[in-house]
């Protein structure tokens, strides 16, 4: 399809502009609730962290900084990739250098997972894994169990909306990208993916602190 | 619904229609259960939410037979699991998605001058997760179901309960799915598709109420969804961020637990509002009084709902000063229900009412539902509450409100836009006649449970002492008589279908834009796009014109 | 808004981006870095006013907030706002709680830890 061809809007939308924006506006209004529903479970870790200080300190030693530390650096770069891959949507008419640098942000997702799984491995080696193998470390109580806790739920939710993040990509570039649909003329679906993924990168930014900046001095 | 029966034009009014209309367009079940039509998906709704009414409807007739006497019927641990089943299908697979999933998507894309919502493929997929959390509870009903009563306490419900608990919990989790894409669906609809004209002060109070109830969905889902998913974590793994052996609070799962379920019961009451200022108008011949501070109302309804979750944990072991902050954040959210309530009863001043059943529906809605809010207030003081909280005071309360309020508002708007969703006109005084008998009904089954709360006698109890047993069997009677007037309109509505008159564009000669398309509507909606330049109801009581939405004049 | 960066996709060269993205990391090392100073209290709040920081910086720049209509601000803040309710208003509660925190739990020995988990 030549990239000046224009799709067409669908029948509720006037216009190819309005139903971009809308997209837009959409995934926005996804997010608000998608921030309440992570800050409900940050808030369950506060109310804990601010009752049980010493006991968090003292659990969160476990917790794996360098893997945290490198997370954050994989999963804020691919936010930039992702970006750079939507500023190539919107100024070339080939896909080419899109294409390209949103292979590089599936790899930075799934580079992300692999090192997630391989700090979960290291979780078990530590025994910080409640019912499965649980040792609470000296000075823990039973409240620092709770840290731990939350850590399985939030990060396995985390990896869960990643996932699904890589999805997204992954049928932007198989199926909507292969069929030439998101050009300069359009490529608000686009858009609407890279929203949802820096907003899992946002969740990132907030569970490093909860995780991996406690009890270290 | 076979092609001949409903096959083209309608016969009355000036505006014939071009195209087939939504029902007839295409004919298949595939193009039934794969479309994208607001108008289609709004009557899938419709089947699915009636499904449910009647399965909670089951639980509550097992649940008023056994407390027709005190020896009860049914052994105590099934009863437990009846008033569970019966809150939870009754609140998340009934009231919550009743009139936003069924006239909400129906007729907001009408009313606004659009033509369909903004995502109607997320529209679909609402209905298709509803369904799917709805075959999550009803395994865990005919499994036995869940017994922590609908409020799914902890640490009973994590612990020691022995129901299907994790199932319930999870049904509940997906439903919220499809609560917040609907609300989504409509907030951007509502901000971006309206007709040129169309502005925020020219919507149909309706659609205000909808944006109302979605901009809570939106943002009180969340929390439940977070509270119901530790709540399944914790039942299955055993230990969570609830578990008072490691130093947790279980009135932690409470707060946030009630936290949406508050809002979730201005959830349940905004559309209604909004549909009792869309029938009042129209059949008092007048414009609803203070239109500007009925938006008003209704916005702060919204948020202030939001304050005021923990009048429902006063004896559940907060801070006493806590409960002091929420009991006055509670009598402040009823003052804009009461100028909603002040606003509906002037507007009917030197009106030309006609009781049609709609209004009938829509009159007892205001009746039941000041009562109800009234009897809210005695509630949230706190002293009183200590006495209350947990007696058939409070079951009474909030089924005024529920049952009393936000199904007759249902039934209203079903019979007022029934002409224009089937085309046909129902049977009027069989309407009028199952409206009377729903308000008699309703009242002798819940005003004795107002008493019994009084008593003393405590809400969740297969058994009851002896002398409270004539209290027990006016409110037996009385649903009896109500069960009746929920099926009086299956009957002749259905019939209806088939043999009811036909209906023009406007039988009640409204002024909405959903009037001004045919019975039914096409697929479409509109072949031109509306241009708006009034607000809504501009009736004139005096010599009974009416102008619509798009300057057109109507006389007698 | 015409100062600063140019978001808009169309027209965006990738410099803004990079310079957001370096600073979000050298923000998150800081962060980091205050973990072992032993700053107390102060130092979730520092870490967690950084992270807040840095997602101003992803909405307005990565998620090209910047110039969008206000109406798309508004939901991109309501969610942080409504948090506020919860939080604030639970806080009533525990901030003053009689039994809360229950006085049990944190001084509760290693061993009978060990032996609630056999």
């Amino acid at each position: 399809m030549p990239a000046d061809t224009r799709p067409v809007p669908e029948m509720q939308y006037a216009t190819l502009e309005q139903q971009g924006e809308t997209a837009q506006f959409g995934i926005w209004v996804f997010l608000t609730q998608e921030t309440i529903f992570f800050g409900a479970l940050i808030f369950t870790y506060f109310l804990y962290r601010i009752t049980y200080p010493h006991e968090f300190a003292a659990a969160a030693k476990d917790a794996v900084l360098w893997c945290g530390s490198l997370n954050f650096v994989i999963l804020v770069t691919s936010s930039l990739t992702m970006v750079l891959s939507i500023n190539a949507a919107a100024q070339d008419a080939r896909p080419n250098r899109m294409v390209r640098w949103l292979i590089v942000t599936v790899v930075l997702g799934f580079l992300f997972l692999i090192v997630k799984g391989y700090e979960y491995y290291l979780d078990f080696q530590d025994r910080v894994v409640p019912v499965l193998d649980f040792v609470a470390k000296p000075g823990e109580g039973s409240a620092g169990e709770l840290f731990w806790v939350f850590y399985w739920v939030a990060t396995g939710l985390h990896a869960i909306h990643l996932t699904i993040g890589i999805g997204l990509v992954l049928y932007m570039l198989l199926w909507r990208i292969r069929r030439g649909e998101i050009t300069p003329a359009y490529y608000a679906p686009l858009e609407v993916v890279g929203i949802y993924w820096s907003f899992v990168d946002t969740v990132w930014l907030f569970l490093y602190p909860c995780i991996y900046l406690v009890g270290r001095s | 619904m076979s092609t001949t029966t409903f096959e083209g034009v309608p016969t009355v009014g000036p505006s014939a229609a071009i195209e087939p209309s939504f029902l007839t367009s295409e004919n298949t079940i595939g193009s039934w259960l794969f479309t994208r039509d607001h108008k289609r998906i709004a009557l899938l709704f419709f089947a699915s939410i009636t499904f449910y009414f009647f399965v909670g409807g089951a639980a509550a007739t097992l649940m008023r037979l056994n407390l027709a006497t005190p020896e009860g019927l049914l052994q105590p641990a099934v009863y437990n699991r009846m008033f569970t089943m019966h809150g939870i299908i009754m609140v998340w697979f009934f009231l919550i998605p009743s009139i936003p999933t069924t006239f909400g998507n129906f007729f907001i894309p009408m009313m606004i001058g659009a033509r369909d919502l903004a995502f109607p493929r997320v529209n679909l997929l609402s209905w298709y997760v509803f369904n799917l959390s709805g075959l999550v509870v009803l395994f865990s009903l005919v499994m036995g179901g869940a017994d922590t009563g609908w409020t799914f306490y902890v640490p009973l419900s994590t612990v020691y309960a022995n129901g299907y608990v994790l199932a319930a919990a999870l049904a509940v989790f997906i439903n919220g799915f499809s609560s917040i894409m609907t609300a989504l669906n409509f907030v951007v609809t509502i901000h971006r598709m309206r007709a040129p004209g169309m502005t925020w002060m020219r919507l149909p109070l309706f659609v205000w109420a909808i944006y109302a109830v979605s901009v809570v969905m939106l943002t009180a889902t969340p929390v439940l969804a977070m509270d119901t998913f530790l709540l399944a974590v914790e039942r299955f793994i055993g230990i969570g961020l609830f578990d008072i052996q490691h130093g947790a609070d279980a009135i932690l799962w409470q707060h946030m637990f009630w936290f949406y379920s508050h809002p979730a019961v201005y959830i349940m009451i905004l559309p209604s509002m909004g549909v009792a200022s869309e029938i009042i108008p129209v059949f008092a011949r007048r414009p609803i009084f203070g239109y500007a501070g009925m938006t008003i109302a209704l916005m702060s309804i919204a948020i202030l709902s939001f304050f005021v979750w923990a009048h429902h944990m006063f004896v559940a072991g907060i801070s006493i000063y806590s409960g002091v902050f929420f009991s006055l954040m509670t009598f402040f959210v009823a003052v804009p229900s009461a100028i909603k309530v002040f606003n509906w009863t002037v507007s009917l001043h030197k009106g030309r009412i006609s009781f049609d059943a709609p209004m009938l529906y829509a009159l007892g809605f205001v009746l039941l539902f000041t009562l109800g809010g009234v009897t809210g207030l005695m509630l949230a003081t706190l002293a009183v509450d200590v006495d209350l909280h947990g007696t058939y005071f409070v079951v009474a309360h909030f089924h005024y409100i529920m049952v009393g309020a936000t199904v007759s508002a249902f039934f209203g708007a079903l019979h007022y836009w029934w002409p224009k969703m089937t085309g046909r006109l129902y049977p009027e005084m069989w309407a009028r006649s199952a409206a009377i008998l729903m308000y008699v009904g309703f009242n002798l089954t819940f005003f004795p449970q107002f008493v019994l709360g009084y008593l003393g006698m405590p809400r969740r109890s297969y058994t009851y002492p002896p002398e409270w047993q004539s209290w027990n069997v006016l409110s037996s009677a009385g649903a009896s008589i109500l069960a009746i007037a929920y099926l009086l309109p299956l009957l002749y509505l259905g019939w209806s279908i088939f043999w009811g008159r036909k209906a023009g564009p406007n039988p009640w000669r409204a002024t909405g834009l959903e009037w001004a398309t045919p019975s039914p509507p096409p697929t479409h909606n509109f072949e031109e796009t509306p241009v708006v330049s009034l607000g809504p109801y501009s009736y004139d009581p005096e010599d009974d014109t009416f102008i619509d939405q798009e300057g057109v004049s109507h006389a007698r | 808004m015409t100062m600063g960066p140019e978001v808009d996709a169309r027209r965006a060269s990738a410099l803004p981006f990079v310079i957001a993205w370096i600073v979000i990391l050298l923000t998150a090392g800081i962060s980091a870095w205050t973990a072992f100073l032993g700053l107390g209290i102060w130092a979730p709040v520092i870490q967690f006013g950084i992270a807040l920081f840095q997602t101003a910086l992803l909405f307005v720049l990565f998620m090209r907030l910047k110039g969008a209509p206000s109406l798309k601000w508004v939901f991109a803040v309501s969610g942080f706002f409504w948090l506020m309710f919860l939080y604030g208003l639970s806080m009533t509660d525990y901030s003053n709680r009689q039994s809360w925190p229950p006085a049990q739990a944190s001084t509760r020995s290693q061993l009978q830890v060990d032996q609630d988990h056999r």
